[in-house]
């Protein structure tokens, strides 16, 4: 399931974000389950973000995408820095799933979190052009610098959007 | 592999506890299975999410994972995450007898596929070690600290540990985790327990723990 690419992995950890304009870079978050990886890319200029979202919103402080509140924000600020063009860029986000059907105390987050990074783009008048949000199961999300695909994957299946 | 930092007093009066929830579950498991069965003394440490994920083996390791939730005077949840060949190893000497020798784990894509009665098993197993530890932290308690039904999980451990975890880091970074490891017929299984209280349950477990220390 690990990642491997010929040139730079940058890693977004949990609520973490990362961002890059090299064109051999690969942009990586591994394992999310509720928590939100939303990538932008720049067709032009090919700067690149993945932010790893943990939850909608929350109280100040700690890691910069630790809510998609203020982290949103943050992604966006990032990625201008390096040349990209939030009005050219292409959003895609994938996760927000429900692992555990007995979870005490369950909060729906996962949706909430898909529904929280929409709306945060639609406030800034801007929309994801793919998604894989919801199900029960895990994801890796890898953003690549070259061309904007962002795969997708999970224990048992791959996909590319 | 991050290293957790001890912390002190309540913690490792906590971990006594939970030592012999852990010896008790362990006596329980080998009752079942007629195998010998130890659960080491856990370490009691505090953590952020990401060292819970690392020391889990990193987000993106696939493995097993039994889920229990935490009712009663304290709520919260537990966790027992096993690697996908230990896991199948527990569910194996624990279905002795009663299911064909396991099958072999090369699956064209390296995932593991368990049995549903593997899958009973390993809930068996995890309902038996967390409401073990449970039954000791509801001594503190007047009222008891109850179990929900076990869920077994084969996935990303960053997947599970996040839809865990979520809603205990809303206002806090800081969490509680005991971690062990299993011991069958003197070959170690190396897993890791959970317990995560929220924080109210936190604050009240550390009350009751220091009122019992002092």
């Amino acid at each position: 399931m690990t990642v491997t690419a010929a040139g730079p992995l940058l890693v977004a950890g949990i609520g973490e974000l990362v961002a890059t304009a090299d064109r051999e870079a690969t942009l990586v978050a591994y394992g999310l389950g509720s928590c939100i990886g939303l990538a932008a890319w720049d067709p032009r200029t090919h700067a690149a973000a993945l932010a790893h979202f943990m939850l909608p919103a929350g109280p100040a402080g700690g890691p910069p995408a630790k809510f998609v509140e203020g982290g949103f924000e943050a992604l966006l600020e990032r990625f201008a820095a390096i040349g990209g063009s939030v009005r050219r860029a292409e959003f895609k986000a994938a996760g927000g799933a429900s692992m555990l059907s007995v979870m005490v105390g369950s909060l729906d987050i996962g949706r909430r979190n898909a529904e929280a990074v929409a709306a945060r783009l639609a406030t800034h008048g801007l929309l994801l052009a793919a998604t894989d949000f919801g199900g029960s199961a895990g994801r890796t999300v890898q953003l690549s610098v070259a061309d904007g695909r962002f795969h997708v994957k999970s224990v048992a299946r791959s996909a590319v959007l | 592999m991050t290293v957790m930092p001890r912390v002190a007093a309540p913690e490792l009066i906590l971990a006594g506890v939970l030592a012999t929830g852990l010896a008790r579950a362990g006596e329980a498991l080998a009752a079942m299975s007629g195998h010998e069965v130890t659960i080491a003394s856990p370490d009691v440490v505090s953590c952020t999410p990401a060292d819970v994920i690392e020391s889990a083996g990193g987000p993106d390791c696939v493995v097993v994972g039994v889920y229990v939730g935490i009712t009663g005077s304290l709520t919260g949840h537990a966790l027992l995450l096993l690697p996908p060949h230990g896991a199948r190893h527990l569910a194996t000497i624990l279905l002795e007898g009663i299911l064909d020798p396991a099958p072999s784990l090369s699956a064209p894509d390296g995932s593991l596929e368990l049995d549903p009665l593997e899958v009973s098993a390993l809930q068996e197993v995890g309902n038996v070690t967390i409401s073990a530890c449970l039954n000791e932290l509801g001594r503190f308690f007047p009222e008891p600290v109850h179990p929900t039904i076990p869920q077994a999980i084969v996935e990303l451990a960053g997947a599970i540990l996040d839809a865990v975890l979520l809603d205990l880091v809303a206002e806090s970074d800081q969490l509680l985790a005991a971690r062990t490891t299993f011991a069958i017929n003197g070959e170690t299984v190396d897993g890791t327990i959970l317990i995560l209280p929220d924080r109210r349950s936190l604050a009240a477990l550390a009350g009751a723990v220091a009122s019992v220390g002092s």
